[in-house]
């Protein structure tokens, strides 16, 4: 995996599904969590979720916008978007060579 | 945990973050409990996430010094006190019936018969571990095993014979479908006490007869729930029964018959305390009330049976002694009869009085059952003597005919030796069942 998420430690996966919750616009807390959940399946709770953005901010991958009342929607950064497109090109690869293998092992 | 409450409580806990933090995602994630579904789980992530951001370098405001570090343990102990509070009983009792494994070779301990199909369900092993399975008893004499599951002991099967109330190893009830008896499953389970293994406070468990209340006696009281839909109990009432002595003081904490509804469902006879026998009105259980005490003859009631007809009460006392009452006005039972001496009566295997070698007191064991015959003609008590440390065992039955006013006429007595243990008496007919060890039982017809 990419070496600056595992820095992320626990949060890692949260920040890569936060990531891809914002790559198509900007979204304030709940609409990560209920998009994130739409796309994942996975059930988010706000302390992770708040966790995970202040590092992602941090790192300048995520950028908080005005606030719309007690709202404060977020957008990905060009970095964002570069850590975002490495991890999944990670992913792609492991899974290239994981449907392969499996593949091989079916034929066998 | 209710919704209102975790959301309460994840809104403290909002406001237990470090100071920057809170001026920085506090409105935000108010906003966002506004429209989350708080769950426990949300309490117990928002306290990771105080207890994460306070040793967060990027959100220590001020340098760590001793009184901020007291600070900062306070805040940690006021959280986690509560959640181990919490979660911590409960994540126990689930600890412990998860991990429930099946003793290696116990004898049965309880058998519990359904009134209206022909299920029945038996508990193997004693306190600690246990096998209960569930056999297709149309032919009583060639019963089908046609599922097991490791639910604790089934002390009662509705009427209709779709659902087990076992006591969990963690000493609560649980409440399982055997509505396909191939597939066993739990669906609800009641407060109870978590901490104890085998619960001391819990006497028995035991379902009206149209099968919509439970009933569950606990050291000091008695509680119905209304199980019209079993997945879903909801509690209908609380009867207290202050006990005279205190609890653990003596006696034997549990009897598969220590609660029992008169045929009817109008009457709950129960008994708790060390000694305590009393009879509730149950007709309508949610207004159920106390009609009458029965008065003591300084002895554990092991075993109630009502006749079939309800009016009368038969009650087996540790110790061998039986008394009858005619309940014709329940709020003033009237004893009938009296029998006592009969553990003195029951022989141990080959007709002795005592077993050759007693290595400890707790190789002798006595089990009891009592019931009316289907016409209500006869009374049945078997007394069993176990010589544990020989596997050996003799049931001793007594057999009295029993006029209309509830009077016993002469006692018919037989014997027979059999490696068995707990006897219990099959409510249609007159079979009786009992296990020699291995999961297995067989029955034998009374004389």
């Amino acid at each position: 995996m990419h070496g600056k998420f595992d820095d992320l430690g626990r949060f890692a996966d949260p920040s890569l599904l936060i990531l891809t919750s914002l790559a198509d616009g900007p979204k304030h807390g709940y609409a990560i969590m209920t998009d994130v959940a739409a796309f994942s399946g996975v059930s988010m709770e706000p302390g992770t979720l708040y966790g995970a953005l202040s590092r992602l901010e941090r790192r300048g991958w995520v950028r908080p916008l005005a606030a719309e009342e007690r709202r404060r929607p977020y957008e990905i950064t060009a970095a964002g978007q570069e850590i975002l497109a490495g991890q999944v090109t990670t992913m792609q690869q492991i899974v290239q060579v994981a449907r392969l293998r499996i593949a091989m092992a079916q034929g066998a | 945990m209710r919704t209102g409450r975790a959301g309460r409580l994840s809104r403290a806990l909002v406001g237990c973050h470090p100071r920057r933090w809170r001026e920085r995602y506090r409105e935000e994630m108010l906003d966002v409990l506004d429209q989350h579904q708080a769950s426990a789980r949300t309490v117990l992530n928002l306290a990771v996430s105080v207890l994460s951001t306070h040793v967060d370098p990027a959100y220590r405001t001020e340098a760590l010094s001793l009184p901020r570090l007291r600070r900062a343990a306070l805040i940690s102990a006021v959280i986690a006190a509560p959640l181990a509070l919490i979660l911590g009983p409960v994540g126990y009792g689930i600890w412990q019936d998860d991990h429930w494994r099946p003793a290696a070779d116990e004898g049965m301990v309880s058998a519990a018969f359904s009134a209206h199909a022909a299920i029945l369900v038996t508990a193997f092993g004693v306190t600690l571990d246990g096998m209960d399975m569930v056999w297709d008893v149309t032919d009583l004499s060639r019963p089908q095993r046609l599922s097991q599951f490791e639910g604790g002991q089934p002390t009662a099967l509705s009427p209709d014979g779709r659902t087990v109330a076992t006591v969990t190893f963690s000493g609560r009830t649980a409440l399982w479908t055997v509505a396909d008896p191939r597939h066993p499953a739990q669906i609800a389970t009641l407060p109870g006490s978590p901490f104890r293994h085998f619960n001391p406070d819990l006497r028995g468990q035991a379902f009206s007869s149209d099968g919509r209340t439970l009933a569950v006696a606990y050291y000091d009281h008695v509680v119905l729930w209304d199980v019209t839909s079993p997945a879903r109990p909801r509690l209908l009432r609380t009867l207290d029964a202050p006990a005279t002595s205190p609890p653990g003081s003596a006696g034997l904490p549990f009897s598969p018959q220590d609660l029992a509804f008169s045929p009817d469902g109008s009457i709950l006879a129960s008994a708790t305390g060390t000694d305590q026998v009393t009879l509730w009105n149950a007709a309508d259980p949610a207004r159920a009330y106390r009609i009458a005490d029965i008065d003591d003859p300084g002895a554990f009631a092991q075993g109630f049976a009502f006749s079939p007809s309800g009016n009368l009460l038969s009650v087996l006392y540790s110790g061998g002694t039986v008394l009858v009452y005619s309940l014709a006005d329940p709020a003033r039972p009237a004893r009938t009869a009296t029998v006592t001496g009969l553990l003195a009566r029951a022989k141990f295997p080959d007709g002795q009085s005592q077993p050759d070698e007693v290595l400890c007191a707790t190789c002798i064991w006595t089990g009891e059952a009592v019931a009316f015959s289907p016409d209500g003609h006869t009374l049945t008590v078997i007394v069993n003597r176990t010589e544990m440390s020989a596997n050996s065992g003799r049931d001793t039955i007594f057999d009295w005919p029993v006029t209309g006013s509830g009077t016993l006429g002469t006692a018919t007595v037989t014997a027979r030796d059999a490696a068995d243990s707990q006897p219990f008496i099959a409510p249609s007919d007159r079979t009786v069942l009992g296990s020699p060890s291995n999961y297995h039982w067989r029955t034998w017809p009374l004389p």
